[in-house]
């Protein structure tokens, strides 16, 4: 199958050396995939010219992806790419980090069409009619705000790389289970990796918000007590 | 950028998704993405077409008759959690990963991906599952679990559901490994009882390239068992040692065994599979008959389910 250069500067035709950053990219299938680099700009609409040669193998075409409630058009992404990639490099959603891209440290936590998922593990557009929510789409009048301030209060947040996905994830546990004992926590939270708190300040801050949910529903005693005071 | 639009394909129906494979002849498949997306990020998969599942709704349902329990292949490991008509299932399906893999991740792809590790392939061996598949120059075919796995999928096939056929009894599934939400186990091992005829499946995997079964261990228990009086005490620990040291010996001389690695070395490998058999085979002799649901277990992956 041969794929058109981007031909956006004038350059296209020269087949894209895998790796040589600054060349002009044109997308044949061939080359070793090379990790890429936020050079050149993250900022919306940063396109696709700042990510020549990186990547191979058949372009998507043009797709729209719903991000937080915003309909943002797709075009020039590789076929391969992941929903992780897009919103960073393509998107400029830097909220979403890029930790390990296999599925393993969380903190690319996204909600797609509502449930958890990790975005390095989805391809981009094959989500292009599904809902992505990301830390900045969660209600403004919903858990999210509630789960931030008790992460700070409680010393959840160290260097903070890991403080979006965790978010993302505590709010969707607590919008399902607000009565969840701390084993099913911990359980939920497994996939989701800090290097810093050693997890128990993230704990007690869930416990936290779990405990005043508990108290503006006038239902004391409903949620086990929390281990920190706060 | 125009022209490769057709990278891409996704389906509504199972039909639509067959035609599509044999058109394009060399295409990928993808459901959840969990084990293909970052095999695309490593550069180890180089599709030149995907084929989407994600819009095939006919995939995602799952049911209860009168030959078995159907789940279709893209049913996700959540919904299996917490499915109450399939306890093994469920246990099992808790047992795989984090919420977020649990979320995305499904029956077909762990039949796609055939991950020597693979929990769900465990569990459905030792449940002796049957693997739907579909094909549009073949149509439909159903094929034994072990039988799909040697042979690998088909060019042009798609699996569209397994099918496991009806038991009641304990079902445990069990598994040793790092840190399950980001690793796959090391060593897994499942049971399967049928109080009704006393028979007892048990496959277990991380041992060889895809789960055998454990013969010995099984016509061991179908004889030393009786399901209607269950032993306890002295006799049962008795009889689930040797059932373990049954599954080791199976395991000791399995073929196609996995690679040695620094942290699985074989005979660490058949040690540990024993131990699990012996442990689960205790469970399913203290599991109260007739309890239904699923009973979860502490940690480390170990579920009891009983039915
Ligand atoms: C961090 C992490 C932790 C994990 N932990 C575990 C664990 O604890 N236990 C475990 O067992 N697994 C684990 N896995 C593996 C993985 O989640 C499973 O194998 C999962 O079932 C794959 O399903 P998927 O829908 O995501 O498949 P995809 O990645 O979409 O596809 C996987 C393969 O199956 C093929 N395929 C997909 N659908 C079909 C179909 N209908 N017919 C034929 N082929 C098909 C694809 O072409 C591909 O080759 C883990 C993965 C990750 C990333
Ligand atoms: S970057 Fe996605 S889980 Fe680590
Ligand atoms: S705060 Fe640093 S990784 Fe969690």
């Amino acid at each position: 199958m041969t794929v058109a250069g981007t031909g956006q500067d004038g350059t296209a035709g020269t087949v894209g050396t895998a790796g040589t950053v600054g060349t002009a990219g044109t997308g044949r299938a061939s080359g070793p995939v090379v990790r890429r680099v936020l050079a050149g700009g993250a900022g919306p609409g940063a396109g696709d010219d700042g990510y020549p040669g990186a990547d191979a193998g058949p372009l998507a075409g043009v797709y729209r992806l719903l991000v937080d409630g915003t309909l943002r058009t797709v075009d020039g992404a590789w076929l391969g790419e992941s929903l992780l990639t897009v919103l960073r490099e393509r998107l400029g959603v830097t909220s979403v980090k890029d930790g390990c891209e296999q599925g393993r440290c969380g903190s690319c936590s996204v909600l797609l069409d509502g449930k958890l998922v990790t975005a390095c593990t989805v391809l981009a557009a094959d989500a292009a009619d599904s809902r992505v929510t990301t830390l900045a789409g969660l209600p403004d009048d919903g858990l999210a705000p509630a789960v931030q301030a008790a992460f700070l209060r409680h010393g959840a947040v160290q260097c903070g790389f890991c403080s979006p996905g965790f978010v993302v994830a505590v709010t969707d546990l607590l919008g399902r289970r607000p009565d969840a004992d701390e084993h099913e926590v911990r359980e939920a939270l497994a996939g989701n990796i800090c290097r810093c708190t050693g997890y128990g300040r993230i704990v007690a801050a869930v416990r936290a918000v779990q405990e005043d949910l508990a108290g503006q529903a006038g239902r004391p005693g409903e949620a086990a007590p929390g281990e920190e005071a706060s | 950028m125009t022209g490769t639009t057709a990278a891409l394909h996704r389906p509504g129906t199972v039909g639509e998704a067959t035609r599509v494979l044999a058109e394009l002849g060399d295409a990928d498949l993808l459901a959840g993405g969990t084990d293909l997306v970052p095999a695309l990020r490593a550069g180890t998969r180089r599709p030149r077409a995907i084929v989407a599942l994600r819009r095939v709704l006919e995939l995602r349902t799952r049911g209860v008759g009168a030959d078995g329990i159907v789940v279709g292949a893209g049913v996700t490991y959540a919904e299996l959690a917490g499915w109450a008509p399939a306890p093994g299932l469920a246990a099992t399906a808790r047992a795989v990963g984090s919420a977020q893999i649990r979320n995305a991740g499904t029956v077909g792809g762990a039949l796609g991906s055939a991950n020597p590790r693979g929990d769900l392939l465990t569990f459905l061996t030792a449940a002796d599952a049957q693997v739907l598949t579909c094909s549009a120059r073949r149509g439909p075919r159903t094929v034994p679990l072990p039988d799909f796995l040697l042979a690998g999928r088909r060019r042009g096939e798609l699996v569209t559901a397994v099918r496991i056929p009806p038991t009641h009894g304990p079902q445990v599934f069990l598994k040793i490994g790092g840190r399950q939400a980001a690793y796959p186990a090391l060593v897994s091992c499942a049971l399967v009882v049928d109080r009704a005829d006393g028979r007892v499946g048990c496959a277990f995997g991380g041992v060889a390239a895809t789960p055998p079964r454990a013969r010995a261990a099984e016509q061991f228990a179908l004889a030393e068992i009786d399901w209607s009086a269950v032993p306890t005490g002295a006799r049962a620990q008795a009889l689930a040692r040797r059932f373990g040291e049954l599954v080791t010996e199976a395991a000791r001389s399995a073929a196609a065994q996995l690679p040695e690695g620094p942290r699985d070395p074989a005979d660490y490998r058949w040690h540990a599979v024993g131990v699990l058999a012996a442990r689960a085979l205790a469970r399913c002799l203290a599991a109260p008959a007739g309890a239904e649901g699923p009973a979860a277990e502490g940690r480390g992956g170990g579920t009891v389910a009983g039915s």
